[in-house]
């Protein structure tokens, strides 16, 4: 079977990924490629909810700090396996995200938002004040991944994997009818009505689906981390989620996953932007909405329409009404 | 078998929108709604695709009562729209936003969507035949893989009639579709609800092109202020004085 422009490039960059821990040089860097994937599990699922759904989430580090804990207080203090742990942070977090939107997603954009602020704060304060399972301020320590992935490699590929499936997920949703229900529940929810896309059923699914790959980025965040305190899990880390969506380009799934290798990686490489910190990101973000409102997915898409031959642009409509007929009659023959 | 207000009331605060309103669409029959500005043709649109709620009289299809159902319960029923202003989604294909109109007989939930079951690829083929046989049948062949924002007026109304028609409706309520097009666009409109109606289509026509109204609807009501002033078959209706006196002058 010949392989298209597009699954040779997939290809490529899977074997390139797949082989990082080789070429990447030393430990530091793989823990950094590690700790990108894991965001992008979280971002992944947040792309759905914020970059095609519309919903402002910027609450999404609760969600991460409660599937970390629970990674950590089962298969740590329980000694739960943690691939069952790993789940079970799914599970939860699924729940929560439930259990958030189902008063929350009625609500229009700016409350949401809000909405979701508040319960980012409010995770926090708990585990703050239940200690005996928490740990507190002091925190708890995480347990490592059992053979064959208790290697930084093994954990990277682990890692790797499961973003590798969210990123396959996503696209699967994005593409299909649920990707353009998605949409038009973003850009006009009159229209999504009109079509009988069911607006508030769509919202909470895939609030519940980013949930669930919050609750396992939080349990794989606890293993990078090996040591978790509330201060893990700050508010600027909810905001960077979004941000890195908002960037990347909204209805999009390269630009945010390229979004968020940018921002993750770049203060880590070069020294002095790690000292600029927040700062680097407000600019950045600045820059980015002044200039390329529809993000760094939009400029891809405008090279490439640029590099295609443009043939005459007609704009003439001349309707076929033997073809339409058909086409109604094909139609109102279906039961 | 039909689409029917029956003495619909609708009040906006203080305002009586519409007042004993009654209208009956049925399958393969043009039927055109005009009035004054402000008459409540829009309103009555939005009470039958379920915008709004009527306050008094029920919304029926095929004699059962949907007064209380939802936007998309009655587009499942096949009640499809388009708007006065053309709602498309810009960043979207046309023939993506032909295919949304699809959405009712896409069966796959979201977790076989996520997976990729076979029964989503079964969908997703038979919804784009669909949608590319509509798009060409109302002359968008030259536009099918343009983003929606990059389209002309003319080829966003056509498009909205196109993910209409994907919608597979029984009734389509089209509302000023004739509106900013060119004499060439109207005559090719007039085209397809032609077509649109030897498929047995009920097609509501909401417009304010009195001549071109006059001559492809099978029936009329004239609504002002709110209440039906005549009713009947176009001839009837452009002799009525009434008609004459408040809406079409001289």
């Amino acid at each position: 079977m010949p392989l298209s422009n597009k699954s040779i490039s997939i290809l490529v960059v899977m074997a390139a990924l797949i082989a990082l821990p080789w070429w990447a040089g030393d430990l530091y860097k793989l823990h950094l490629a590690a700790l990108i994937c894991t965001y992008w599990v979280l971002i992944g699922g947040l792309n759905l909810v914020v970059g095609y759904c519309g919903q402002l989430s910027i609450g999404h580090v609760g969600l991460l700090a409660i599937g970390a804990y629970c990674f950590a207080i089962l298969a740590g203090t329980h000694g739960l396996h943690p691939g069952l742990a790993i789940a079970a942070s799914g599970a939860l977090c699924a729940l929560c995200g439930l259990l958030l939107g189902l008063p929350s997603l009625r609500l229009p954009g700016f409350y949401f938002a809000m909405a979701t602020l508040a319960f980012a704060l409010i995770v926090t304060e708990i585990t703050l004040a239940q200690g005996n399972l928490t740990g507190g301020g002091v925190g708890l320590s995480v347990p490592g991944l059992p053979a064959p992935f208790d290697t930084p490699q093994g954990t990277y590929w682990l890692i790797l994997a499961i973003a590798a499936l969210v990123t396959w997920l996503t696209w699967n949703v994005a593409r299909h009818t649920w990707g353009r229900g998605l949409v038009a529940v973003r850009d006009s929810a009159v229209t999504a009505q009109a079509v009988g896309v069911p607006v508030f059923r769509a919202k909470l699914t895939v609030f519940v689906f980013s949930g669930f790959t919050a609750g396992v980025a939080g349990a794989l965040f606890a293993v990078l981390q090996s040591y978790i305190t509330p201060d893990t899990f700050v508010f600027e880390l909810g905001l960077f989620f979004f941000v890195c969506i908002i960037i990347g380009g909204r209805g999009h799934i390269l630009g945010p996953a390229i979004g968020t290798i940018v921002l993750t990686a770049l203060p880590e490489m070069v020294a002095p932007l790690a000292k600029l910190g927040n700062f680097f990101y407000g600019l950045l973000l600045l820059a980015v909405v002044l200039l390329v409102p529809e993000g760094i997915g939009r400029v891809f898409e405008i090279l490439i329409e640029r590099l295609r031959p443009r043939r005459g642009e007609s704009h003439v409509v001349k309707p076929d009404l033997d073809r339409l007929a058909r086409a109604i009659e094909n139609g109102r023959s279906i039961l | 078998m039909s689409l029917a207000a029956r003495d619909i009331t609708k009040r906006f605060g203080g305002l009586t929108a519409l007042s004993q309103v009654s209208l009956e669409l049925k399958p393969g029959e043009v039927h055109g709604l005009i009035g004054p500005n402000g008459s409540g043709k829009t309103t009555l649109l939005n009470l039958l695709s379920g915008y709004y709620r009527p306050d008094g009289g029920k919304i029926a299809l095929d004699e059962s009562e949907i007064s209380g159902a939802t936007v998309q319960r009655r587009a499942n029923l096949g009640i499809a729209r388009t708007f006065q202003k053309p709602r498309l989604l810009p960043t979207l294909s046309v023939l993506d936003n032909a295919m949304l109109g699809g959405w009712r007989d896409a069966r796959a939930g979201f977790f076989a969507t996520a997976f990729s079951l076979p029964q989503v690829k079964a969908d997703e083929r038979a919804l784009r035949s669909r949608a590319e046989e509509l798009l060409h049948g109302v002359g968008l062949s030259h536009a099918i893989g343009r983003r929606a924002n990059l389209l002309e007026h003319a080829e966003q109304r056509f498009l909205e009639i196109a993910r209409g028609l994907a919608q597979r409706p029984r009734f389509i309520l089209l509302d000023e579709p004739a509106g900013g097009l060119t004499a060439a666009e109207i005559e090719h409109l007039g085209a397809v609800i032609r077509v649109m109606r030897e498929s047995g289509v009920g097609v509501l026509l909401v417009e304010h092109h009195t001549d071109f109204v006059f001559r492809i609807s099978d029936r009329v009501t004239t609504l002002d202020v709110g209440a039906v002033i005549k009713h009947g078959t176009p001839d009837e209706v452009k002799r009525d004085p009434e008609v004459i006196r408040v809406y079409l002058g001289a």
